[in-house]
């Protein structure tokens, strides 16, 4: 599977009574019902380490990018209209700010791991708090309660995977809580964020910008509202879209589907 | 009105200084540029007038290596190009051939190793990349250490096995056009050239001749010569360049440092004190 296609419903397993293995590309694996492949006795894999590096960089350029104005930028420098440079064409500083992580996973600790380099300060927040030596590599303080990290955060990135518990998981309550000089930058999966409540954060001034590696759906419909802020830098789900990672991607796609049909135990196996 | 001034700030290479403005200024002591880079200046016939001149390294080191950085990352991972796939009326994209290049475990090479080239190598490190660097003089074994980088006296070592390279030098005699057609043809096809220095320090006919033959991959450009450039300029036309309007310290916290740092300088010249950063004609 490449992107979520083909879509994996009741009527395509019916019409597959063969199938031995579902191998997904990514590490995600929200669009898939496990329970119901599970019942059909269809295996299922991804590749959950290989894209965290490549992910955890994606967060770290949407970051830079939204903070000095990257993408606003090249189209300044290249407008047939641009006569000469503002003196007061500012950005947001990144070293020496605070960063808030939510979902200190892999990718999220990789991420941790690059903005440490920039002499960040780094919250988290997660299920579960990270060993103390983890912590201290980083320099990254625990936040309980969300609350605490979006009040003091000057980037908050969001590296959680989607469940039931994470839907959503920012929505009106939480932008509110975040600071108006604050950054949202996603590379989780779209319906984390209340696509909704960001509009209205943004087209208010609750949050000072946004930059969304997901949506939902995806693509967004073209008119929709967040295609056409300034503040906003959208990329079409490529955390991992390298060519060294897709490369390995495919080849543990290849060896999960091999060792499926041979009836072996499979690499990356998804229960 | 020009008898009384004794301090001058500079905000973007303005005023102009030449030797009008200082024969008006008699009482002039000192200059405080609002950067680090002063190939605007005639530093020669300020000096000459009796007038201190001073920078502010500390201020713009951290904010400009941010710069360089968000170029490294945008231009491998073909931001711009995504972005505007994202949000461009056609639904016809296909995300699949739209690939970036890995920066964990890439090679970049630095040209130009001072204290912005430094703190480049310490942030490249966190992102897992091989470090080579090119500068005037070597530096320390444990400051090479602490980031992994390993030196190229000669820059055509660095040319031929970097992924990335990082042009960080101030623009002088030496460097005026120090990465031209030679350099460029030295350089891996599949290499990506980023500039955040000064634009006279690419030859920009070779840059353009090279992104149009795929001599190399890409470009990222946070200068040019001018600034802007005409709009007429062949480098606005590729695809495979990406120019920032001199981002360099443009955040408001460096805008703030930095006048803090060149206050500092001008309160020292007028108190007569030792310049903490003072500037002398070389």
């Amino acid at each position: 599977m490449w992107y979520h296609r083909p879509a994996i419903n009741e009527e395509l397993l019916q019409s597959l009574p063969n199938l031995k293995v579902v191998a997904s590309s990514g590490v995600g694996i929200d669009h898939l019902d496990l329970k119901l492949l599970s019942s059909y006795g269809v295996k299922v894999s991804n590749t959950p380490f290989i894209v965290s590096t490549d992910t955890a960089d994606m967060g770290m350029t949407l970051m830079l990018a939204s903070a000095r104005r990257l993408v606003e930028g090249h189209e300044m420098a290249v407008s047939p209209d641009t006569e000469y440079f503002p003196a007061d064409w500012l950005g947001t500083e990144v070293s020496g700010a605070t960063l808030g992580i939510v979902g200190m996973g892999v990718i999220g600790y990789k991420v941790a791991e690059r903005a440490k380099a920039f002499e960040m300060k780094i919250l988290y927040h997660n299920r579960s708090q990270r060993k103390k030596e983890e912590e201290s590599a980083v320099g990254a303080v625990y936040c309980k309660k969300i609350d605490d990290l979006l009040q003091q955060s000057d980037f908050v990135l969001l590296a959680v995977n989607l469940t039931p518990q994470t839907h959503k998981l920012i929505g009106k309550r939480e932008l509110e809580l975040m600071k108006p000089t604050a950054t949202i930058i996603n590379i989780s999966r779209g319906l984390v964020v209340d696509h909704d409540a960001l509009v209205e954060a943004l087209q208010n001034k609750v949050i000072k910008a946004a930059a969304l590696d997901v949506t939902y759906p995806e693509p967004l419909p073209r008119d929709h509202p967040l295609l056409k802020m300034k503040n906003v830098i959208i990329t079409p789900h490529i955390g991992s879209a390298t060519k060294k990672t897709r490369w390995v991607m495919m080849e543990e796609m290849a060896e999960s589907i091999e060792a499926g049909l041979a009836g072996l135990p499979i690499p990356h196996e998804v229960l | 009105v020009g008898k009384k001034v004794q301090a001058i700030y500079m905000w973007w290479h303005k005023p102009v200084i030449n030797k009008e403005l200082l024969q008006s200024m008699p009482n002039l002591k000192v200059i405080a540029n609002s950067g680090v880079g002063m190939d605007h200046l005639d530093l020669k016939l300020i000096a000459s007038f009796g007038v201190k001149m001073a920078n502010v390294p500390h201020a713009v080191s951290s904010t400009t290596a941010d710069t360089g950085m968000a170029l490294l990352l945008a231009s491998a991972r073909r931001l711009v190009e995504v972005h505007n796939i994202s949000i461009s009326p056609s639904m016809d994209y296909s995300e699949a051939d739209v690939l970036g290049v890995r920066v964990a475990g890439a090679t970049l090479g630095i040209i130009g190793m001072g204290r912005i080239g430094y703190k480049i190598a310490l942030r490249a490190k966190a992102f897992e990349m091989n470090i080579l660097y090119h500068n005037r003089t070597r530096r320390k074994v444990e400051e090479e250490q602490a980031v992994g980088a390993t030196y190229c006296e000669k820059i055509d070592s660095l040319l031929q096995q970097a992924d990335i390279v990082m042009v960080v030098v101030s623009l002088t005699p030496q460097t005026h056009k120090l990465i031209g057609k030679r350099e460029l043809e030295l350089m891996k096809s599949t290499a990506i050239l980023i500039n955040i220095s000064r634009g006279a320090v690419v030859d920009q006919e070779a840059l353009v001749a090279a992104l149009q033959t795929g001599v190399i991959r890409a470009a990222a450009l946070d200068v040019t010569y001018p600034e802007p450039l005409p709009r007429d300029h062949p480098l606005l036309k590729l695809k495979n360049i990406i120019i920032t309007p001199h981002l360099g310290i443009k955040t408001e916290k460096a805008s703030y440092m930095i006048t803090e740092e060149a206050v500092e300088n001008i309160l020292a010249a007028l108190n007569g004190l030792p310049l903490p950063s003072e500037v002398l004609p070389s």
